[in-house]
């Protein structure tokens, strides 16, 4: 198991947005947390991350208790790639990727910090970017580029909060083959995603999100299940079969 | 190439600024005759009035020009670390009260004279960035906006208490405090030169030491964080020595505006925002440019401008011409 998450709560003053959540993820599988906007699923992301602290409950990482870890080992751990990033100075991509290093780190980067800055930039097909300053490379490369500092980081877990909002579809399906590629290695990655097609796709197992609560899914029923989606998403579909899958197209009133 | 060049700056600055001087008493050929005499104790020569230019060498321009030198570097090198921090290329050292702290501090011991002045302006400015940053504090963590709000009002405050202090000292001493806001280097001299590097070169080697992580930082809390440093801690460690730094420098100097902005810009405009080269190259080049202010300053004109203001009217256009000429895609 790589995460075990025991009764999880958590809310923003009085408002609930996380109500005893208990759930387990997979080692080596490609794990997608879905769900409403407001549903809770960044935060539960953000909790596993440890980025922000749960009023109760037990988050354990690979068997260890992860309220016991520090900030440089859970780093080692687990690589969480935020939902935007807008760094403020036009720094090259290489110093960037660079950055995924510091729980490594005490003052200044070494040759083997470098090294391993490299290897990510390669492992994402973007070696050649690494003297560009981020800050003027397109939404999707700047994507690629943190997903090369989440790798240089070298954890064996990676959280993914929503990675392909604003790409376009070439960058899309890149990001998502690659994603499936690293899982095929043996990590483990965890992403929350909108668009549920896409999470059938490319993901192994889901978790359904609704008003801060898991839906679990009845033993017969498949994620794809218009009686599942309705449920989540207060929307009809149509389903369309592709492969051994379906996939969804919702139905508008017009 | 670039950066080899902006690291040596300081040697020829340096060397040229021993001749520049507004006293007509010497000229550079006096000057080497006499650095040779000194460093290699050779020629002889009747015509020199050694006891006259070891004066204004050694006790007014040398002391001066490390003075000068200091500080500039000081104040740019804290103006870098702080943008870093804040995440915010419009900041600048004095962003949390410092300058406002050091002027009342400076204030209170020229009107009262019992306490030492730049001891005075040194603690107040210290003091101030202190509540502003406290007072900011929520819980574990300390948001940037907060801290830039509790500058501002922490800096109101010493500046109301700034003015309580001009309004009822005599006028004399009310010139004296306003010289003193206006930043300058006429009273440097070794004392002043020996209390204020050992604070400026502390703060400096806590700078240079987190130059890297500053880098970290700047990305943002939670990208920090995610990566395994706690930013918290990581803003108390980089806050600590730029405002050492700062502090000293304004305690010695006066406020010196500009320079802690335009510096760390000018820098990154040259060679990118990698605070690993950034902040060693702000230092020498900030401490670089200062005394070539300074030397303009005390040469220019028959009487000495303070040298907060010359830094204004150069530092200002120089920097709107890097500005125009050099596009800049700041993502702001």
């Amino acid at each position: 198991m790589a995460i075990r998450v025991e009764n999880l709560c958590f809310s923003y003053g009085e408002r609930p947005i996380l109500k005893n959540i208990t759930l387990d993820i997979s080692q080596g599988k490609f794990t997608v947390i879905l769900g409403r906007n407001g549903s809770g699923k960044s935060t539960l992301l953000r909790l596993i991350a440890g980025l922000s602290e749960p009023d109760t409950g037990k988050i354990t990482i690979l068997g260890r208790d992860m309220q016991k870890l520090s900030l440089r080992e859970r780093a080692k751990l687990i690589g969480f790639l935020p939902q935007q990033h807008r760094p403020v100075f036009p720094f090259s991509v290489e110093d960037m990727v660079l950055t995924g290093r510091a729980s490594y780190i005490s003052l200044m980067p070494k040759k083997q910090d470098k090294d391993k800055t490299a290897e990510a930039l390669e492992r994402v097909g973007i070696i050649h970017l690494k003297d560009r300053a981020f800050t003027e490379l397109s939404g999707g490369e700047q994507q690629l580029v943190m997903v090369a500092r989440v790798l240089a980081q070298n954890p064996e877990i990676i959280l993914l909060d929503e990675p392909t909002s604003h790409l376009d579809l070439c960058y899309q399906s890149r990001l998502l083959s690659l994603i499936r590629e690293l899982v095929n290695q043996g990590l483990t990655i965890i992403a929350v995603l909108h668009d549920p097609n896409i999470a059938f796709l490319y993901g192994d197992e889901f978790i359904f999100l609704k008003n801060g609560a898991i839906q679990p899914l009845e033993n017969s029923q498949k994620p794809w299940d218009m009686q599942v989606l309705r449920h989540i998403y207060d929307t009809d579909f149509q389903s369309v079969a592709y492969g051994d899958k379906n996939l969804v197209i919702p139905l508008t009133s017009m | 190439m670039k950066r080899y060049i902006l690291y040596l700056l300081p040697i020829p600055v340096l060397v040229l600024s021993v001749f520049i001087g507004p006293s007509g008493a010497v000229d550079s050929r006096q000057i080497l005759i006499w650095l040779a005499k000194t460093i290699f104790s050779y020629h002889q020569d009747a015509r020199i009035n050694d006891t006259l230019i070891r004066a204004i060498i050694w006790d007014v321009r040398i002391p001066r020009i490390l003075l000068a030198f200091l500080v500039g570097g000081a104040l740019s090198s804290s103006g870098n670390a702080l943008q870093s921090m804040f995440r915010n290329p419009l900041v600048c050292p004095y962003i949390l009260g410092l300058s406002s702290g050091a002027a009342f501090g400076a204030a209170l011991a020229l009107a009262t004279s019992r306490i030492p002045v730049q001891l005075s302006a040194f603690v107040f400015g210290i003091l101030a960035v202190g509540i502003s940053f406290f007072l900011a504090r929520t819980k574990k963590s300390v948001s940037v906006v907060t801290m830039v709000l509790s500058g501002i009002v922490v800096s109101g405050i010493f500046t109301a208490l700034l003015t309580i202090v001009q309004f009822m000292t005599d006028p004399f001493k009310l010139q004296t405090i306003v010289h003193w806001t206006m930043g300058n280097l006429h009273h440097a001299g070794w004392e002043k030169l020996r209390s204020s590097s050992l604070p400026i070169i502390a703060g400096m080697i806590g700078m240079f030491l987190l130059r890297w992580r500053m880098n970290v930082l700047s990305l943002g809390d939670d990208e920090t964080r995610a990566v395994g440093l706690n930013p918290e801690i990581e803003k108390i460690l980089i806050l600590i020595p730029a405002t050492l730094a700062a502090s000293a420098s304004v305690a010695a100097a006066g406020v010196i505006g500009l320079v802690g902005l335009v510096i760390p810009h000018t820098i990154r405009m040259m060679i990118g925002p990698d605070n690993t080269h950034s902040l060693p190259i702000c230092f020498t080049f900030g401490g670089s440019f200062l005394l070539i202010v300074d030397n303009f300053s005390r040469t220019v004109a028959s009487f000495e401008i303070p040298i907060g203001i010359f830094t204004t009217l150069i530092g200002g256009p120089f920097f709107i011409f890097l500005l125009k000429r050099l596009k800049v895609g700041w993502d702001i």
